[in-house]
């Protein structure tokens, strides 16, 4: 059957927003490019897979979700047997650049649970309905909700744990 | 906004710095555009079990929904590597026949120390092309056991056995072969009376062949060259550190004798997860067909052109010019100069050379041309002077150099033709590096350089003080 996705045209339309997305899940550039890289793989390997252009995206979409919880789920394992700093994937580098207020809030999105920092990167950055992040997801749209909730609260706790932490550094 | 969740400062923060994380990432921060390429072939789909099972659940599916809907892109999407999902072999092809030229694998399956003889039945098809039944009896138990894969050929023979997961049995081995990409093996263990494909992670690093890296020209790709073997019963395999280019318009790769690779050994899990276990770096001589642990400073063998071709003739002198395809070469003294080739038979052809004191070298280029006479031209008084003349089998022509790199001589430029015909250009780089380029002929009166290595001279105008940098 002939592919009906050109893999060259979406890889070219819409590699940097699935680096972005990738990014906002696994923390460093190499790895989300990685991850983008592997879920082209992926489709190249199944073309037909998609056999409506105008889902490809969201097919990519789920591809970088999946894999980018590959990743992290990778990287702890590795980290489980290897000194601390072979492996530092959250790279200070990448945002050094970040205003303070900014860095504070991903600081925090890095303590939740991958299930959680989906759904709110899916929520409030792709701004994707809740049903459309249940189907991503796989989850039902309760479940969706219950998250975002759970989620935000758990932000909300990160940070105020991360303000806490670095005033106490501070007084002393 | 979340419309069950109440607009609070928190959403607003959190989509804000959610935008300017993502915002970090610019476009030029990616690296250059990489061709996807597919390395698995479509027998990489999900479970013949699940499957089987998908269509049952499909026809339960159709009768609680009443009518089925359009699969959504999301349904077909990759899932999460949270489990290891094993192919579970349809029970087909009892009746499909071995070809003739399949060889029958012997080895220990069931590790009872006894080698079971595992058949390779094909299912009938016009161009050998069908699916494979494996098929033994089990020393231990008696019992049948069985397989069925597709390798887009019925004609099988495998690989040495493994003993991926060091349990005592071994793990049967076949290939699949892909001229375009090269190939892959498949790992098969016995898991309760049936032969089960070992599902791979990093499919990337187990193939052979040449895979596209970063770079490249109108005349070559650059590529990375993969490999895996069968060792003393484990499975290997290897990336070469460094990307060689590979001709678009040839077969060429411009690639040294011995080359340094990451290797990796590959180890079954319980699950039935091919998985690499990172060995470090090997050295491999292809000559001698050996590969060994690198050393501290190992690296790629400097390419074999520090040996000059210098024997050449001039006006008024012959010589026969071997090495590949046979004929005499003579320079005639005229009014102009004309270069003689004499092919045998008493066929000869002639160019006019608008060329001072031109010098004809004995040895020839068969790096650039070999399907016919060839030869090197420079001249006495010039030394930037270099062409290459070939025979498109009625007269002879001048190569037109064409791609990357000028062919001349000069301080940043030197050309030579080396004793076994390899004609280089090396390009002054930064420092005191030298870029080496490879001529070769890329279409039917044009030659282009293709990179290979960098590396240093301790004197520049002298090839055979070649070194690493």
């Amino acid at each position: 059957m002939e592919p009906s996705v050109d893999i060259t045209e979406l890889y070219a339309a819409h590699r940097l927003s699935l680096v972005r997305l990738a990014v906002l899940l696994v923390d460093d550039l190499a790895s989300a490019e990685d991850v983008v890289q592997d879920a082209f793989a992926a489709l190249a390997r199944r073309p037909d897979a998609v056999k409506d252009p105008s889902k490809a995206l969201a097919y990519l979409r789920v591809s970088v979700v999946n894999t980018a919880r590959s990743a992290l789920r990778r990287r702890r394992t590795a980290r489980a047997y290897s000194p601390p700093h072979d492996l530092s994937p959250p790279s200070p580098e990448d945002t050094a650049v970040l205003a303070e207020e900014h860095r504070e809030v991903i600081a925090a999105l890095r303590r939740l649970a991958p299930r959680q920092r989906e759904v709110l990167v899916l929520r409030y950055w792709s701004n994707l309905s809740e049903a459309e992040i249940a189907h991503a997801l796989r989850i039902s749209q309760g479940t969706v909700k219950s998250t975002a909730s759970r989620a935000l609260v758990a932000l909300e706790n990160a940070m105020q744990a991360t303000t806490a932490t670095a005033s106490g550094k501070e007084e002393r | 906004m979340n419309p069950h969740h109440p607009a609070t400062g928190l959403d607003e923060r959190l989509r804000a710095a959610l935008a300017a994380r993502a915002d970090l990432v610019r476009p030029e921060d990616l690296a250059p555009l990489a061709p996807v390429v597919p390395l698995r072939p479509r027998w990489r789909t999900p479970l013949l079990l699940l499957a089987a099972a998908a269509a049952v659940l499909l026809v339960l599916g159709l009768v609680l929904d009443g009518l089925g809907r359009d699969p959504r892109s999301d349904d077909v999407a990759p899932s999460p590597d949270d489990r290891v999902e094993l192919e579970l072999p349809a029970d087909v092809g009892r009746d499909w026949e071995a070809d003739e030229y399949s060889t029958p694998a012997r080895l220990d399956l069931d590790g009872d120390g006894t080698d079971e003889k595992v058949v390779f039945l094909g299912e009938p098809s016009p161009q050998l092309d069908g699916r494979v039944r494996m098929q033994t009896t089990l020393s231990g138990s008696g019992e049948e056991a069985w397989g069925v894969t597709d390798i887009e050929t019925t004609i099988v023979n495998a690989l040495d056995p493994v003993d991926a997961d060091g349990d005592g049995d071994q793990e049967l081995v076949l290939y699949y072969d892909d001229f375009a990409n090269g190939g892959f093996p498949l790992v098969f263990d016995l898991r309760e009376g049936l032969l089960v494909q070992a599902v791979v992670d990093a499919p990337e690093l187990l193939v052979r062949g040449q895979v596209p890296a970063p770079g490249g020209g109108e005349y070559y790709d650059m590529v990375r060259v993969h490999d895996y073997w069968v060792e003393d019963g484990t499975l290997w395999s290897s990336r070469s550190v460094n990307a060689y280019a590979a001709g678009t318009r040839t077969m060429t790769l411009i690639k040294p004798l011995v080359t340094v690779h990451d290797a990796w050994t590959w180890r079954l899990t319980e699950d039935g997860l091919l998985e690499p276990v990172d060995q470090g770096c090997i050295r491999h001589d292809i000559a001698r067909d050996s590969r060994t642990p690198c050393e501290a400073d190992s690296a790629d063998d400097l390419p074999a052109v520090t040996e000059v071709a210098a024997e050449s003739i001039g006006i008024g002198e012959s010589a026969p010019v071997e090495g590949g395809f046979p004929f005499t070469v003579r320079l005639r003294a005229a009014a102009d100069p004309r270069l003689v080739v004499e092919v045998g038979q008493g066929r000869a052809f002639e160019l006019g050379l608008d060329v001072v004191d031109p010098r004809v070298l004995t040895t020839q280029p068969v790096s650039v041309f070999s399907d016919g006479p060839s030869v090197v031209l420079t001249s006495a008084s010039d030394p930037g002077y270099v062409r290459v003349v070939h025979s498109d089998g009625e007269r002879l022509r001048e190569l037109e150099p064409t791609g990357e790199v000028a062919l001349t001589g000069d301080a940043s430029q030197r050309t030579w033709l080396t004793a076994d015909g390899t004609l280089v250009t090396a390009v002054a780089g930064e420092g005191d590096t030298w870029r080496l380029w490879f001529w070769q002929w890329v279409g039917r009166e044009e030659m282009a350089a293709l990179p290979g290595t960098t590396v240093c001279f301790d004197d520049p105008a002298d090839p055979a003080t070649l070194r690493h940098c």
